[in-house]
């Protein structure tokens, strides 16, 4: 049985069209010829800040469009996400990829039960299973104050929620931002091994980007996002 | 249960509370005000059309025709000036009629004008047609001699007289007098002549509520001593014998020109009034014309209300529109987070749409209370200012335009910062903060 694609990037590149960004000849903030990742592996993606760490991601999530000039194409799970348009490119991300940021960004007024429950409104899981499938997940990752609002928790408790919520609906695919920039070392510990553990668990891939030297023994793969880039001129087209 | 859209928008709403009472009360008072001009108008013509009933001209000597029907039916003033017996006579003689009824303003109880009159003010006219007179259960009987008198319910009611009750009359209606006005006319209490309340009206639901009636001689005979005892201060008593020709005045005349029964109008009344109009010495109003004429002239005053209620409905979908560009500012974040968590655009536009229209929502629902309760207030405000019965009627489909309306210009309201919100950059707003 062939092995699981969760997420396989081909001929990627990337610029900004504001800013005079898009001028020809304007250098690629992302130009990656090829990356895979298997279903269930984790990996590490480094860069210093401004690299386009945080935009690849966004790229990745379909959160922002691959128009022309840029092209490439970005698979999650066997799926070209950049193919599908508007709401159903919308739903698939509710449905495959879970998102962890480095400010967690939580919905304030909501407890920690609801915001788990706001990933899986978007994912076709029926209504009716949202509230016990919310509610076992927090209990799984140590959350018994399910109807605390963000602000009542700890922020080792917030972390917890976050994760919850990228895991909700089962994703293929779990995309972490700088998950422990914000963090001191303890806890960044602490939050690494609640997501890694976490994606293991439930079979989930993670793709993880940061620019912190502590973070790289936790994976056995890694990557710095300049070593991925193509060796053409920064000026010159795929065709060339 | 799972969290909804609704949930999310309620809860949006839950976290401005302050901002989003403010601005539900802002469309509040907008339905209501519309609500209120809208049904009062209707009412309020029905209303004036009631007390003229079934009487077709009212003669009198005031300024204009309007003036007459102001202080004639609806007590609005004494009238300044009188119309001789004689004339009254003449003009009775003079037309097919079926009735011509004297009737002089000028003295007051306790505020509440007292119109002088015949018995035939409560055999023949109708204060509202095919509504004749009605005494209250065990409330009596119209007056059959002189000082006696027929209270309307109103000023019963809030005089507290029954039948039986004593009263003096005051010359003159003190609200309607100037301060300072020192004459030997000036308001004061006729002493000598007690009346007896011998009946009670029903409410009619016309100014006429707020009358009280007295025979036409007693009227004559109060004021015949006021003259007699400026010549001499000792006279003690005067009687009908004492009245001379200059003494019988009236102020109007109620007339209904001979119509055939079952009919209200006849072609006839038009010749009538011709006529009467040729004669400068007094002046002739049709009610139902110069009702008419009345309202015309309200009726622009209305629409200005309205373009104003139409105004300030406009101002108060623009506070809605202010209220959620602000609130979007502090939730670009929010909408960001659910978007990446599959939220689509049309969704989240939705969302803010759905907010806009809720706040219209409970504004509607506000202002259909504040409307209820504000018409009331100003009916009753009117009956005890002119004794006018407005009975304000919302009608289902009035009501359900109004709320309709205001719902759907809250919800165009939204459409804006919604547009701002389907736009909103996803990354942009999800980067750490600071």
């Amino acid at each position: 049985m062939p092995e699981s694609t969760a997420l396989e990037i081909i001929d990627l590149r990337f610029r900004y069209a504001s800013g005079g960004g898009s001028a020809p000849g304007a250098p690629w903030i992302i130009d990656i010829p090829a990356l895979r990742l298997a279903g269930a592996e984790q990996l590490l993606l480094t860069g210093g800040s401004g690299r386009g760490k945080s935009t690849l991601l966004h790229l990745i999530s379909g959160v922002v469009e691959l128009a022309p000039p840029c092209s490439g194409r970005i698979s999650v799970a066997d799926r070209d996400i950049h193919s599908l348009r508007g709401p159903a490119r919308d739903a698939y991300r509710a449905q495959h990829i879970g998102m962890v940021f480095q400010t967690l960004n939580l919905l304030h007024g909501f407890t920690a039960l609801e915001n788990v429950m706001a990933a899986l409104m978007f994912s076709g899981v029926p209504p009716r299973a949202h509230r016990d499938r919310a509610a076992s997940l927090l209990a799984s990752l140590g959350i018994d104050r399910v109807d605390a609002v963000p602000e009542q928790l700890s922020v080792g408790q917030q972390q917890r929620v976050a994760v919850a919520r990228a895991l909700a609906c089962s994703p293929t695919l779990v995309l972490a931002d700088e998950p422990t920039a914000s963090l001191d070392p303890e806890n960044a510990e602490i939050a690494m091994d609640l997501i890694q553990n976490a994606c293991r668990e439930r079979g989930a891939a993670l793709l993880c980007v940061s620019h912190d030297p502590a973070m790289v023994q936790r994976f056995a793969r890694r990557e710095r996002l300049d070593d991925l880039r193509s060796t053409l001129p920064p000026c010159a087209t795929r065709a060339a | 249960m799972a969290l909804t859209d609704f949930a999310i928008v309620r809860r949006s709403l839950r976290s401005r509370m302050f901002s989003t009472c403010v601005t539900s009360l802002t469309v509040g008072v907008a339905v209501a005000l519309m609500l209120v001009l809208l049904s009062m108008r209707d009412s309020g013509r029905q209303a004036f059309a009631r007390g003229s009933g079934n009487m077709h001209l009212l003669v009198s000597r005031d300024s204009s025709p309007m003036v007459s029907i102001l202080n004639g039916i609806y007590y609005a003033n004494s009238p300044r000036a009188s119309i001789p017996w004689a004339k009254y006579e003449s003009l009775a003689a003079s037309f097919p009629l079926d009735f011509a009824i004297p009737t002089q303003l000028g003295d007051s109880y306790r505020g509440f004008p007292v119109l002088a009159t015949t018995e035939e003010f409560f055999s023949a006219f109708e204060p509202n047609i095919d509504e004749p007179w009605v005494f209250e259960a065990g409330g009596g009987r119209a007056f059959d001699k002189s000082f006696e008198v027929v209270v309307g319910s109103t000023a019963a009611g809030e005089t507290g007289l029954v039948v039986g009750s004593k009263i003096f009359l005051t010359h003159g209606i003190a609200q309607s007098r100037q301060l300072g006005q020192a004459d030997a006319m000036a308001p004061h209490e006729h002493r000598e002549f007690e009346y007896t309340v011998v009946g009670v009206l029903a409410p009619t639901g016309s100014a006429h509520d707020r009358a009280l009636f007295t025979a036409l001689e007693s009227s004559w005979v109060i004021h015949a001593h006021d003259r007699r005892k400026l010549a001499d201060k000792d006279i003690r008593t005067t009687t009908e014998a004492d009245l001379l020709e200059t003494d019988r005045l009236i102020t109007g005349i109620f007339m209904r020109v001979a119509t055939r029964p079952g009919q209200q109008v006849t072609a006839s009344l038009q010749t009538v009034f011709d006529q009467l109009r040729r004669d400068t010495s007094i002046v002739v109003a049709q009610p139902v014309q110069q009702i008419d004429a009345l309202f015309a002239i309200v009726s622009n005053i209305d629409q200005v209300f309205i373009a104003m209620a139409a105004v300030v409905m406009v101002s108060s979908a623009i506070s809605i529109m202010l209220a959620l560009y602000n609130s979007l500012e502090q939730r670009r974040r929010q909408i960001a987070v659910l978007r990446v968590l599959g939220c689509s655009r049309p969704r989240i536009f939705g969302l803010l749409v759905t907010e806009a229209t809720l706040i219209g929502l409970l504004g509607a629902g506000l202002g259909v209370v504040l409307a209820v309760a504000g018409a009331f207030a100003a009916a009753a405000a009117l009956k005890e200012a002119i004794g006018l019965v407005v009975s304000p009627n919302f009608g289902l489909e009035l009501t359900l335009a109004v709320v309709t309306g205001a719902v759907l210009l809250s919800a165009a309201a939204g459409i804006i910062p919604a547009i701002m919100a389907y736009q909103s950059s996803v990354a942009d707003h999800l980067k750490p903060l600071g």
